[in-house]
């Protein structure tokens, strides 16, 4: 089975100055919730553009459930969701109509848009605001309804650009398990910055930096990639003896003091980590501080991130004369 | 091209248009013309005036709804073509609207007039020919909203051209006359009345070319460019 998308050698460059996208390489598997990371102008929104048809490769080729995606290839955007980062609606349409209208770009029969229109205000939690004008809506509540615009025609693919951006923690939240339940049924394309968001509800990822995929690959293999064994202490009370009690443990590689309350703890990787950790809650114990919480894994895919785009930055140039 | 369309005429543009336009047409009509002049006199508001909001309505079609809103548009099943055409269709439809509703006013009051001095299929004529102008600059306002991304240059650079051919062509060149609008209003009341100089048909066919040049243009243009 062809991936649901494909990109061969693709390119992008704005007005002979700006290479957005440079001679990339993606591939994305049916059923893969697919986390796009990367830092702001990195060309993420450019692919998703490229991905959609709204622009054309300078070269090279994209390819979406098999077929070569155009400017003008309906047929497959028909089988597409997208949310753009910030949406933008009609003003003084209200979700019903613009839902409505929507559907009716879909080409979707009246029982059809109807009933799914009604499903999808309640899911994304507009129901109460159903008949009101969009002009007055928080930015949570048009990428809700952004999210539904995209849902209504019940596309094999959804492609969302910062999904996230803009809303309040609560709003973010419920995104995000509304994307959790979507993606176990769908092919998703979530393109972040927000790392956090990439590690919880995605199980692919591609890091791209200066329009290059640098790595992609599932979230555990990230993981491995960049395993530091990192212990995570939040400590009230003077952490100078602790800390000094601390590096002579056997297995401890380093101790980072951050800010007056944390605690970085790098373990030798190959030292038996239970065990250490175990040491290191009685070292607290026995100290009579007041621990606040403990954890393995803060950060981990923001490490791999920051990790595999400063090695781009410094092998970038010797990969480039190789190829 | 539905929403597009009611969008527009639900607009507080389109009812304060009407009112003004209605307003102007009642109170400004010479009191002891004849019909053929207060007919003239009432549609050549429609070229001074009222062609300055034609001009921000169409210029505006495609160049207003660049960036993601284009983009969540343009990311559904639509092909490029079926966008710029619903851009063409509803926005000389709302043109047209809009006269017709204006014209509804201006011929009873015309009718009015101390002297009835017209001729039906002048009269007819008349009113097509300041029809097909409108639908000239809308489609004009269209292609060039097309080509800019930012909506005041299409305005401006239409504004200008609309203004050249009504005050500066006729001053350029008499074979330029065809191209302009006020040397129009001034043949409209001999073209009210039935009399023709036989080289009304030159300037349909200049206008009708100029519409469909420009309308080919923008689909063909809009259908390979990046958003």
């Amino acid at each position: 089975m062809p991936p649901i998308i494909e990109t061969v050698n693709l390119t992008k460059i704005f007005g002979n100055r700006l290479i957005a996208v440079n001679n990339m390489n993606l591939q994305v598997e049916e059923g893969a919730t697919y986390g796009l990371l990367g830092p702001n102008g990195a060309g993420k929104t450019t692919l998703i553009r490229l991905l959609l048809g709204l622009i054309k490769p300078t070269a090279g080729e994209v390819r979406v459930f098999g077929k070569g995606m155009t400017i003008n290839s309906a047929d497959l955007r028909q089988r597409i969701g997208y949310l753009p980062t910030n949406p933008k609606f009609p003003p003084r349409m209200t979700p019903i109509t613009y839902l409505d209208f929507i559907g009716r770009l879909f080409n979707m029969g009246r029982d059809e848009w109807m009933n799914r229109l009604s499903k999808l205000l309640r899911a994304v939690d507009l129901l109460p605001s159903a008949s009101r004008e969009i002009k007055g809506f928080s930015t949570g509540m048009v990428t809700r309804l952004g999210l539904a615009a995209s849902l209504m025609n019940d596309p094999d693919l959804l492609i969302l650009d910062e999904p996230t951006s803009g809303l309040d923690p609560a709003g973010r939240k419920s995104t995000l398990d509304l994307l959790e339940e979507i993606g176990k049924k769908k092919t998703i394309l979530i393109s972040s910055h927000i790392l956090s968001d990439i590690d919880r509800i995605c199980n692919y990822v591609g890091i791209i930096n200066e329009g290059k995929v640098i790595s992609s690959g599932s979230i555990k293999d990230m993981k491995k990639l960049i395993k530091n064994n990192v212990v995570r202490l939040e400590i009230e009370g003077d952490l100078e003896p602790l800390c000094t009690r601390l590096r002579s443990i056997e297995g401890i590689t380093s101790v980072d003091e951050k800010e007056d309350f944390i605690l970085d703890i790098a373990l030798d990787d190959k030292a038996p980590s239970t065990q250490i950790v175990r040491e290191i809650v009685d070292l607290v114990s026995d100290s009579g501080l007041d621990l606040i919480s403990i954890n393995s894994s803060t950060s981990r895919i923001e490490d791999a991130f920051l990790k595999l785009t400063k090695e781009e930055e410094s092998t970038g140039f010797l990969r480039a004369v190789k190829s | 091209m539905q929403a597009d369309l009611m969008g527009l005429l639900k607009s507080k543009i389109t009812y304060g248009w009407l009112i003004a336009a209605v307003f102007l047409e009642i109170i400004a009509r010479p009191p002891f013309g004849t019909t053929s002049l207060v007919l003239a006199q009432g549609l050549s508001y429609l070229f001074y005036i009222w062609s300055m909001l034609i001009i921000g309505i169409a210029a505006s079609a495609v160049a207003s709804e660049s960036g993601e809103f284009a983009d969540s548009l343009m990311s559904k099943p639509i092909r490029r073509y079926d966008y710029i055409l619903a851009k063409f269709s509803s926005r000389t439809c709302y043109v047209m609207i809009v006269y017709l509703l204006i014209i509804a006013v201006l011929v009873p009051l015309s009718l009015r007039a101390a002297l009835n001095d017209y001729e039906v299929y002048g009269l007819i004529a008349s009113i097509s020919l300041v029809a097909l102008t409108l639908v000239m600059l809308t489609s004009l306002g269209v292609t060039l909203s097309t080509l800019f991304p930012n909506v005041v240059v299409p305005i401006v650079i239409l504004l200008i051209l609309w203004y050249a051919m009504t005050f500066f062509f006729p001053l350029l060149d008499p074979s330029l006359n065809l191209l302009s609008p006020s040397y129009l209003v001034s043949q409209l009341p001999s073209i009210a009345q039935g009399v023709y100089t036989g080289e009304e048909w030159k300037t349909v066919a200049s206008f009708a070319a100029i519409t469909i040049a420009s309308a080919a243009l923008a689909t063909v243009y809009f259908s390979e460019k990046d958003l």
